[in-house]
């Protein structure tokens, strides 16, 4: 490279790194820099990695990326982007990328027990449709199952969902979303009756206080890291807390840190909210206006199988506990019953009821949490004095009931990731509605989340076996029927038996129920805890198990087939992000050798079936709803005919190349000369991402989940808008009247959603009147007790452990770890240990290690110091790194109301290699 | 080569002396500076990915250092990604060979 040359590069640089914080810069270097890279072709686009959605500004040249940036203009991240977003670019070009279908083949042709080897696009989906028949003819739509994503884009989501509910009424389909942020939707949905925030992220310019519960933001959400940390240094007032179960990045700008015992911060918002009583603090007026009190039951079990059967032995005693726990003395006074009581978990399968009840029974609910009890149970440093720990407890108190301050909560997996994940979500929104510190500027419970579309997606396009598009439910006769007029389907084509979420698909791979699992856009076999199970199940039953991947990760490698797919920027696509926020792409580059987008392998798969094949009466095991027959899906063949449609109709032209799709025309002009490979490799003319992001938004248009018209978020001065959007206009604060169209006139707030708003009424243990009251426009303020974690440290298995992610790596890293620059920075997962921990079992740092539990065991390298500081008798090990396969070790034990894992703890054993 | 824009914030009263350091640094230079704000912009060179890394951790150290961010990276068509792949992740020859890798084993 010639010096004038890197000069000029340089001028570059360092002006789009000015211009990202406002830094005004000469006109002769603005000119400058246009100079430097005249030939490169700039296009807005989105950062592929977490869910706080940073726009980033992407250069190609020749159909490679070049170079990216941190988007000036884009409101989340304003220029910044943090050291994975940095990289965006070099992760399409790691050298193993996956670019041709590979099938385990043994003489020519599929064979479970073969080597992989190269086949084409037709070989690949002649088997997958052959082995889907055969499971099809055996089981029925529950045979089959889907691996969604938190990462799809918003077209792939709604094409996979569409294929299964519409196509194969199948509701097996599942995203690792679960994993992520199941226990906020339910947390919302019985809250508020409604998903995903009220607030946004200016919430922080507007606070002055803003509280992490298990949020280590300065790795995980760095770019909102460095809002807050801003907002921290440049007023004097706010103040920052960390509570957490070990001492971690966030702790370093914080003023109060917290570590508490893993499960207890049930009990630490339970004494929050008896302050508030105490103090005279409850805002009577909101609460009186806008809110109802609310519990439910407590012998909800923990998410397991109910049977032992398929327990390894080691496993036996904790799964027992599913069935009868023996509550210990906290949860004794916690739960104002007897310690040594054995409960019968009796309400396993109706976890998510409640009821209401009065203000004095919430009153006498939250009484035994006091200080000292509070403090015993919580305190989660043996070294720190109790004096010191009370003392924290009550300033954390003081900063949350002080009339004068705003409060922003701020969480995410170590709530979300929890054995009463949903209760203690509801938890926060407890103490925000008694104080009516919710959903005004600076003011509001606000659940973050972990992937990039596990809102615009997962949640918003309904990619859960329960779930439809907009929040609707496939258990709701209205919801169907509306679903079933907007998708053009005859009635009664949609299943109303929720599907398998993400770990019963797993356990049914283990039992044989599933038999044909799909994985898109994400590593189950990696992610889902007590992994020896599912290796097994996927190497040993009779099954087979296909996975869309760009590169090798496990799941591919347990696959029978493997297909190669397109990565963010070589297709269209769209995310949403944590605060409503939708963002769309264009392909930038193509993809590379065979590997096409996740929307053409759906649709073209879509191809291969026929209405015939699926639209005759089906069995579903276990169906039993009201108009249809127990066990069984009507044929509809013959409604389909009325309707116009074939029997010999493909799933492709009834579902996707219909006529209303068929008016969104490609070439489009909003496209600027980029190129659509799906469009091309499907042979056909119509705007695929645009007809289905349309068609989609037809489900939330007028139903509180508005979307913009599909090219206003091409507008060169459009980044992203935040739904919903009426009358072109986006929505800053939900449920408040000043910022919200849906907001009923005259009422200030309305928490208008309306899911689960009509309960029976009963005391602190059961319904005493089943007469159901409309709650319409309320909150609920749930009561919820501290409940101990089904497996603690014992004689054997002695210490907690707690998993995560680490700022340089992108979830299972199967992308971050083919940039070497994050390789590395951080080239494997380290299991970190208190010092004293580590010398008591004869280890010192950089030694390695055994972890071991009840379910398996691995090798880690030691580290005592480091990014995170642990408290005795804890220990962490991040779960990106495939050689430390820490969810090996962990428990599949799930939040009973959400199915989502709780990764944050369980126990183990740490030994001499 | 890798060229990276790295912001670097720091209380304002902290800028100029915060600039004599980073001038110390081997391949940086401060372009821009706004001392209102404590907020400085500087380019870095470095030979190796390693370097870069380590030049932002150096950066990242000084004791008066509240924030540096990288903002902008620049990088050609590199061979360089195609090289450093830890051999627990190049997979290809697995794939091919159906071996299981000893992760996964028991």
């Amino acid at each position: 490279m010639t010096t004038t040359r890197r000069d000029f590069l340089k001028t570059s640089i360092a002006a789009a790194t000015a211009a990202s914080v406002g830094i005004p810069l000469s006109q002769a270097v603005r000119a400058q820099a246009t100079k430097a890279n005249g030939d490169w072709r700039w296009d807005k686009g989105v950062c592929r990695f977490c869910g706080v959605g940073c726009g980033i500004m992407l250069a190609t040249k020749n159909g490679r990326i070049v170079a990216t940036k941190g988007d000036p203009d884009a409101p989340v991240n304003r220029g910044l982007n943090c050291i994975k977003g940095y990289f965006n670019g070099k992760i399409l070009y790691g050298k193993d990328r996956l670019t041709q279908p590979l099938m385990r083949m043994q003489n020519g042709k599929f064979d479970k027990k073969g080597k992989f080897a190269p086949v084409t696009w037709d070989q690949a989906f002649d088997e997958m449709e052959r082995q889907l028949r055969k499971t099809h003819q055996e089981l029925g739509p529950t045979g089959m199952a889907i691996f969604g994503s938190g990462q799809y884009t918003i077209q792939e989501g709604y094409a996979a969902a569409k294929l299964m509910k519409a196509g194969f009424r199948s509701n097996n389909i599942d995203p690792n979303a679960r994993h992520c942020m199941a226990s906020a939707v339910a947390g919302f949905i019985q809250t508020f009756g409604i998903d995903e925030p009220a607030g946004n992220y200016d919430d922080i310019e507007y606070t002055d206080t803003m509280v992490l519960w298990g949020a280590n933001m300065a790795e995980m959400h760095p770019i909102l890291w460095s809002r807050i940390a801003d907002r921290r240094l440049s007023t004097d007032q706010t103040r920052v807390v960390n509570i957490s179960t070990y001492r971690n990045m966030s702790s370093d700008l914080a003023d109060l840190e917290i570590i508490m015992r893993p499960q207890t911060d049930l009990a630490l918002q339970n004494y929050i909210a008896r302050e508030i009583i105490q103090r005279d603090a409850v805002n009577w007026d909101f609460v009186n206006k806008h809110c109802v009190f609310a519990t439910g039951p407590y012998d909800i079990g923990t998410g397991m199988r109910a049977t032992g059967k398929f327990a390894f032995a080691s496993e036996q005693d904790i799964q027992a506990k599913e069935l009868v726990r023996t509550l210990d003395k906290f949860e004794a006074v916690a739960q104002r019953k007897k310690a040594g009581d054995e409960v019968k978990q009796e309400n396993r399968g109706s976890a998510g009821r409640h009821w209401t009840i009065s203000f004095n029974d919430f009153k006498k609910a939250v009484a035994p949490y006091t200080l000292d009890f509070v403090a015993e149970l919580a305190k989660g440093d043996a070294d720190e004095s109790m004096d010191q720990f009370k003392d924290k407890l009550k300033q954390l108190a003081d900063l949350y009931i002080d009339a004068k301050r705003k409060v922003v909560s701020f969480w995410t997996m170590g709530f979300n990731q929890h054995q009463r994940g949903t209760w203690v979500n509801e938890q926060t929104y407890m103490n925000h509605l008694l104080l009516g510190k919710q959903a005004t500027p600076g003011n509001g419970a606000f659940s973050l989340t972990g992937q990039p579309s596990a809102c615009g997606t997962a949640r918003e396009v309904g990619t859960f076996a329960h779930r439809l598009p907009a929040d609707m439910v496939v258990f709701n006769p209205k919801h169907r029927a509306r679903s079933e007029k907007l998708w053009k389907l005859p009635a009664q084509t949609l299943n109303p038996k929720v599907g398998s979420h993400i770990n019963k698909i797993m356990r049914d791979l283990e039992d044989g129920s599933v038999k044909w699992a799909w994985v898109q856009v994400c590593n189950p076999f990696q992610c889902t805890a007590n992994a020896n199970h599912w290796i097994k199940a996927a190497r040993e039953m009779d099954n087979f198990i296909i996975v869309s991947e760009a590169y090798p990760g496990i799941s591919a490698k347990v696959a029978d087939l493997i297909l190669p797919s397109a990565m963010i920027f070589e297709k269209w696509g769209g995310y949403g992000n944590a605060e409503r926020r939708t963002q769309l792409w264009r392909e930038q580059v193509p993809p590379p050798g065979q590997a096409r987008s996740d929307v053409w392998q759906v649709l073209e798969f879509a191809k291969r079936f026929k209405l015939k094949d699926v639209w005759g009466e089906q069995k579903i095991p276990g169906l039993k709803s009201k108009g249809f027959q127990d066990g069984a899906l009507p044929d509809v063949l013959a409604a389909a005919l009325q309707m116009g449609y074939s029997p010999e109709s493909t799933l492709y032209e009834v579902l996707f190349a219909n006529a209303d799709n068929k008016k969104h025309k490609w070439p489009d002009p909003l496209a600027k000369g980029h190129d659509n490979h799906t469009v091309t490799a499907l042979g056909d003319s119509w705007f695929v991402e645009k007809a289905l992001f349309e068609e989609y938004a037809a489900f939330g248009r007028g139903h509180m989940h508005d979307l913009a018209p599909f090219d206003m978020y091409y507008r060169d001065d459009v980044r992203g808008l935040k739904w919903p959007v009426v009358n072109g206009k986006e929505t800053q604060w939900r449920f408040n009247e000043k910022y919200d169209p849906y907001v009923k006139s005259g009422s200030g707030f309305d928490f208008y959603g309306p899911a689960l708003k009509a309960l029976p009424s009963g005391d602190l243990d059961v319904v005493t009147n089943a007469k159901k009251t409309a709650l319409a426009g309320k909150a609920k303020i749930f009561f919820r007790p501290y409940a101990a974690p089904v497996e603690q440290p014992d004689d054997t298995y002695d210490l907690w452990l707690t998993t995560g992610r680490v700022l340089e790596h992108w979830h299972s890293g199967t992308m971050t770890r083919r940039v070497p620059e994050l390789h590395r920075a951080v080239p494997t997962a380290l299991l970190y240990i208190h010092p004293a921990d580590a010398k008591t079992r004869g280890l010192k740092r950089k030694d390695v290690a055994w972890i071991e539990s009840r379910r398996g065991k691995i090798k880690a390298i030691v580290e005592t110091k480091g990014r995170n500081t642990m408290p005795k008798g804890s220990v962490f090990v991040p779960w990106f790194d495939e050689g430390v396969f820490i969810n090996k070790v962990t428990l599949d034990a799930t939040c009973p109301i959400s199915k989502q894992t709780d990764f944050k703890k369980c126990a183990v054993k740490v030994y001499k290699t | 080569m890798n060229l990276s824009g790295i912001l670097v914030l720091v209380p304002p009263e902290q800028t100029q002396s915060t600039i004599t350091l980073l001038h110390t640094f081997p391949g940086v230079q401060v372009y821009h500076q706004d001392p209102d704000t404590g907020r400085i912009v500087v380019v870095q060179e470095a030979e190796s990915t390693g370097a870069e890394i380590d030049g932002l951790k150096r950066i990242q150290a000084l004791p008066k250092v509240l924030s540096a961010a990288m903002v902008y990276h620049y990088f050609e068509d590199e061979d360089e990604i195609l090289a450093g792949i830890p051999p627990e992740l190049d997979a290809a020859e697995t794939l091919r060979n159906n071996r299981v890798p000893p992760f996964l084993a028991q």
